[in-house]
């Protein structure tokens, strides 16, 4: 393939290649800063049009939507608390408080650089390591999936601010409602209670947007005056200095490993790899205690983690033809449309689009420093409006974002009962990221649990006989969740 | 009374009531149920189990700690949550235009605003843009109004 990359250097740097990757990279992170549009519905969005291009522009283009989107799910969860893209849902946690106390600027200036890196880093594992990669994340089976998402879910623990109980409420609310719907192995209908638009399930994007957007919409407006100052300060990204990255580095290269190897893993996307890095960070970084309350190595884990899932997850598509997430699976539709087939005679066959492929997404995530900046001071005049204005802003871009991933009215219901469900929750102390951790990561756990069950006829011991990887994550989840009671018991012993 | 009933123990009561109901849901159901994994509620069951043990615990807690925090407005948010309802069912018989633009209205006259050209031109000028944006743009239509089809 290396053989190839000066003809495909060919098509990226042309005008045509590099006008599509910029209008690419800049429509991008419009469309993931926007509430509710997130990176599936964008690239869907945009699929149609590619269809009159030739395959590597058009294939490029849908390439820079994808990485572009879902860097500009930072900018509205850091600017205006509500992610643009369910994998964007950590980087609220941390971005928003630094945008409240005045550090908007610099908040989207480590979430940009943390990007980049995770982007760029991805893009070189998608060029050097597919193959070994793709090779590694075949060991994967049910058992050794189930432990990776039961790994994911003692993030449930970190994210619980407050009361524990009540976020693992939140956590198991969203475990029950992710098996609303058939049943995965016999297709049975459960919990659907007569009504048939349940049998596909909740729509994941609306009771994300219903429990963070429209709840945010209700929270304000039962605190709003109308003299109610602009929601943040932002004056464009501030990025920061060298001096400032000393002690978080390390953390950075680990939330780009994590990004990394979650991505390559089918079926997990970069919602799971967000919080499982921020998760780890929240674990293991020395400035922990501020976790939550606008701490830049929070925002560094979310960020890094969830750029660096978008090369991975083009591994194991592109490779042999297995998405990585929903994202993905739109990408693996956009190749075959194209008439490229994924599989392993893809890089054999299509050395040349291959290199342009690879080498143009390395290109992408270079572009989203200069173009993140350029954007995101584009938003900075929206908002300055009103509160008043942005809410009702906000309500609308919600309804359209849900509307248009299935076409559904019955989605917009759903998100509209979530909101209120979200506000009433909320107010009561329940936080709502450990219900969108249940809902994201309980159809994985589910299958691969049952699955493993099935292989293993029944016996839960047999999972970790013959499993080492599966035995090593399980010994990671319980030491995750075992630490917060060592660390209580710490300062008692201590005392 | 108002000191043993708060808010915050009438939600988690709700909370073990509504759990409790779902658990007892899924016995007696009719499914072709091979057993073991195989069965639909096999996962459901486990998660609702642990779900109705904290939500036990959550009572427990809920009710010995100190009742309620801050009081809220709570007329803004009574109105914005039934125009969202009224909002989701009526976009598609109404179309995106008129039922955005309505729900604009009534978010904005809820949040204190009296201003008649702000309370109508900024919904009506966020629809038009959306509607154009998505409409002629992008080429994804929203649902179409019946009186405005044309736009």
């Amino acid at each position: 393939m290396l053989q190839s990359l000066p003809e495909a250097m060919g098509l990226i740097f042309t005008f045509e290649g590099m006008m599509v990757l910029t209008l690419g990279t800049m429509l991008g992170i419009i469309l993931g800063a926007l509430p509710g549009i997130g990176s599936t519905v964008a690239v869907a969005m945009i699929l149609p049009f590619t269809l009159t291009m030739s395959q590597a522009p058009g294939i490029l283009l849908l390439l820079a939507i994808y990485a572009g989107s879902v860097y500009g799910g930072s900018i509205s969860a850091i600017l205006i608390n509500t992610p643009g893209t369910p994998q964007s849902a950590a980087t609220c946690f941390d971005g928003y408080p630094m945008a409240q106390r005045g550090e908007a600027g610099k908040a989207l200036g480590w979430a940009t650089i943390a990007s980049v890196i995770g982007g760029l880093t991805s893009a070189v594992v998608l060029i050097f390591a597919a193959p070994q990669l793709a090779a590694f994340a075949l060991n994967f089976g049910p058992i050794e999936t189930f432990t990776l998402i039961l790994l994911g879910l003692t993030c449930i623990v970190s994210v619980s601010e407050g009361s524990l109980i009540k976020g693992l409420i939140a956590g198991f609310i969203g475990l029950f409602l992710s098996t609303v719907g058939g049943d995965p192995i016999t297709g049975e209908a459960r919990f659907t209670f007569g009504n048939f638009q349940l049998i596909a399930g909740f729509n994941l994007l609306a009771v994300v947007i219903g429990v963070f957007a429209l709840s945010e919409v209700l929270t304000r407006a039962a605190a709003s005056r109308d003299d109610a100052a602009p929601l943040v300060d932002f004056n464009g990204i501030v990025l920061p200095k060298l001096h400032e990255w000393k002690g978080r580095v390390k953390g950075l290269v680990k939330s780009v490993l994590i990004g990394n190897g979650i991505g390559i893993l089918p079926g997990t996307g970069a919602a799971t790899a967000a919080f499982i890095s921020y998760a780890e960070a929240r674990r293991s970084a020395p400035t922990r205690a501020n976790f939550g309350k606008g701490e830049p190595d929070g925002l560094i884990a979310s960020e890094a983690a969830n750029n660096a899932v978008t090369g991975g997850a083009l591994v194991p598509t592109m490779a042999l033809g297995i998405p990585g997430d929903a994202i993905t699976a739109v990408m693996l539709a956009t190749l075959t449309l194209h008439g490229v087939t994924p599989g392993i005679r893809l890089m054999t066959e299509n050395p040349v689009l291959m290199a342009a492929i690879f080498s143009g997404f390395f290109v992408i995530n270079l572009m989203l420093l200069p173009l993140g900046m350029l954007v995101s001071r584009m938003a900075a005049p929206i908002l300055r409006i009103k509160e008043a204005y942005m809410l009702v802003m906000i309500t609308l871009l919600c309804t359209v974002g849900v509307y248009f991933v299935r076409g559904n009215p019955f989605d917009l219901l759903v998100m509209a009962i979530a909101g209120v469900i979200g506000f009433i929750l909320r107010r009561q102390g329940y936080p709502m990221a450990p219900l969108v951790i249940g809902m994201v990561l309980g159809p994985t756990l589910e299958i691969s649990l049952r699955q493993g069950l099935i292989i293993t006829d029944g016996s839960f011991t047999a999972f970790f006989v013959g499993h080492p990887i599966a035995g090593v994550l399980a010994v990671a989840a319980v030491g995750m969740l075992l630490l917060p009671v060592f660390r209580a018991l710490r300062p008692a012993k201590a005392a | 009374m108002s000191g043993v009933i708060s808010e915050r123990r009438v939600v988690s009561t709700i909370l073990l009531v509504l759990t409790a109901g779902l658990v007892l849901s899924t016995f007696g159901l009719q499914f072709a149920d091979l057993g073991g994994a195989f069965s639909p509620m096999f996962f459901p069951r486990i998660i609702l189990f642990i779900l109705l043990g904290l939500a036990v615990a959550n009572v427990v807690i809920d009710g010995l700690a100190a009742t309620d925090g801050q009081p809220i407005e709570l007329l803004p948010v009574v109105i914005i949550g039934a125009a969202f309802m009224g909002y989701v069912l009526l976009l598609i018989p109404l179309g995106y235009f008129i039922s955005s633009t309505l729900v604009g209205v009534v978010i904005l006259v809820a949040l204190g605003l009296r201003n008649p050209v702000q309370v109508l031109g900024v919904p009506l000028a966020a629809s038009v843009g959306l509607v154009a944006l998505f409409n002629h743009v992008l080429k994804m239509p929203l649902p179409t109004s019946p009186f405005f089809w044309w736009i």
